[in-house]
């Protein structure tokens, strides 16, 4: 076998571990993570050469989402689609932002969150959002890295993973995720 | 861009230590007197340490995986086809012993795959032992499938740059090693390349159960010997199992099982 197979598995697998992070993520319906993670860096390998440097983590990572999408669409089925309805169907009506009466959301315990519950409330995000929190807050991605990854503004990334995280907060605390609380 | 908008592009920017010194202490002396935006910065920390919580490692077995299917995409670009992707995916679930849930639609990916690309012999010889009622499928135990499928999708070298002058070799490792399970057995495979053959010797904690068609070795105890198509199977089982795999006839196969390092 030649080596520029290794040259790559060099240059890559070490961010074998936030590809992974993405692919949960964006991984729809019927897809597998473990699927997506294989599909992106075969993807990866047969586009090495054209590779111009650049943040590699967020190079797969466009390539992840791109994979992604690709299958989505091969499925007719969106790829970022809410599998969460019997969610929406418990969420008691949202209330008002802001103000007084609304309890601060700021207060529930953190480390007694049910994953479930989040990756659910996070699936009920509008996929720019999602995507941005996606890369950045569970990938651990830099701004500037989600921004390339997406193709578009650093101060865009910035405002939707913002938007984002509040929205998410709020669906936390309107689906009673705050287990920590006496 | 509204008002909201841009309330929550500055927020985000001072979030993420964007602004330049003034702004930010400006906006420090705002967060003091205005708790809808104090309100916002602490709902921003939860819905971060929220989508937090779902990091996941990555499943032990993936960076084989990836590696295996890299590895068997470039053994393709050398020979001069195009990287199937679904077959890698395919061959890559075949080794792990197979899942019936993913059978019809990886065959198809299969026959696709192999026929779009004009899939070398290798190949072939993979797809017919993945068909369903495939001459090995039911007599040969998932382990030692799992050995034989790697080994056979492991190409013939062009030349042997290791051959020593006087025709024996040094045994020279190929790729890396490569870990699965199938049939509920962890297997560590590597390939060595000696005088111009390619052998997978693949080493487990567990014995390789002997295929119905195999031969038990005459005072070895729990050895036995196999063939499978062009393909030699050699296997010595005790506290560490081994079984070679190469494409040689069976009787060489022994011999070139000495000289490889086992385990």
């Amino acid at each position: 076998m030649g080596s520029d197979h290794r040259a790559f598995l060099e240059a890559t697998l070490p961010y074998l571990d936030v590809v992974y992070q993405v692919a949960r993520q964006a991984a729809g319906d019927g897809q597998e993570p473990d699927d997506l993670v294989q599909e992106t860096y075969l993807r990866a390998y047969a586009a090495f050469g054209s590779y111009r440097g650049g943040s590699m983590r967020a190079w797969l990572a466009a390539i992840c989402l791109n994979v992604a999408r690709s299958e989505a669409r091969r499925r007719r089925r969106r790829p970022w689609e809410v599998p969460a309805r019997a969610l929406l169907d418990v969420l008691p009506a949202a209330g008002p932002v802001g103000g007084e009466a609304v309890p601060d959301v700021a207060d529930v315990v953190i480390a007694d969150l049910d994953a479930q519950a989040v990756a659910e409330c996070l699936a009920l995000l509008p996929e720019p959002q999602r995507l941005c929190i996606a890369l950045m807050d569970v990938a651990g991605y830099t701004a500037r890295e989600t921004a390339d990854a997406l193709g578009c503004p650093r101060g865009t990334v910035l405002a939707r993973v913002h938007r984002g995280r509040r929205r998410l907060a709020e669906l936390l605390a309107d689906a009673g995720v705050s287990h920590g609380q006496p | 861009m509204d008002s909201r908008d841009r309330d929550h592009r500055l927020l985000g920017a001072f979030l993420a230590g964007d602004l330049d010194p003034a702004a930010a202490r400006r906006w420090d002396a705002h967060l003091l007197e205005c708790e809808q935006c104090w309100r916002a910065v602490r709902e921003d920390r939860v819905g971060r340490q929220a989508a937090q919580l779902l990091r996941r490692p990555a499943p032990p077995g993936l960076a084989d995986r990836v590696t295996f299917a890299v590895e068997v995409a470039g053994a393709a670009r050398a020979a001069g086809q195009r990287p199937a992707r679904a077959a890698a995916r395919s061959r890559w679930r075949a080794r792990q012993g197979g899942r019936a849930r993913q059978g019809g639609r990886l065959r198809r990916r299969w026959l696709a795959a192999a026929t779009g690309t004009g899939a070398v012999a290798v190949v072939v010889t993979l797809m017919v032992l993945l068909l369903p009622g495939g001459q090995q499928a039911q007599s040969v135990p998932a382990a030692v499938a799992a050995v034989a499928r790697y080994a056979q999708a492991v190409p013939s070298p062009a030349r042997a740059p290791d051959a020593h002058p006087d025709g024996r070799g040094v045994p020279v490792e190929v790729g890396r090693p490569v870990t699965v399970t199938a049939g509920g057995q962890q297997i560590v495979m590597r390939t060595w390349r000696l005088g111009g053959t390619e052998a997978v010797v693949a080493v487990s904690g567990r014995p390789f159960p002997m295929p119905a068609r195999a031969q038990g070795l005459s005072g070895m105890g729990m050895a036995w010997s196999a063939r499978l198509g062009k393909l030699g199977l050699y296997c010595l089982n005790g506290r560490t199992s081994e079984l070679v795999a190469a494409p040689v006839p069976a009787k060489e196969l022994a011999a070139l099982a000495t000289r490889l390092p086992l385990a």
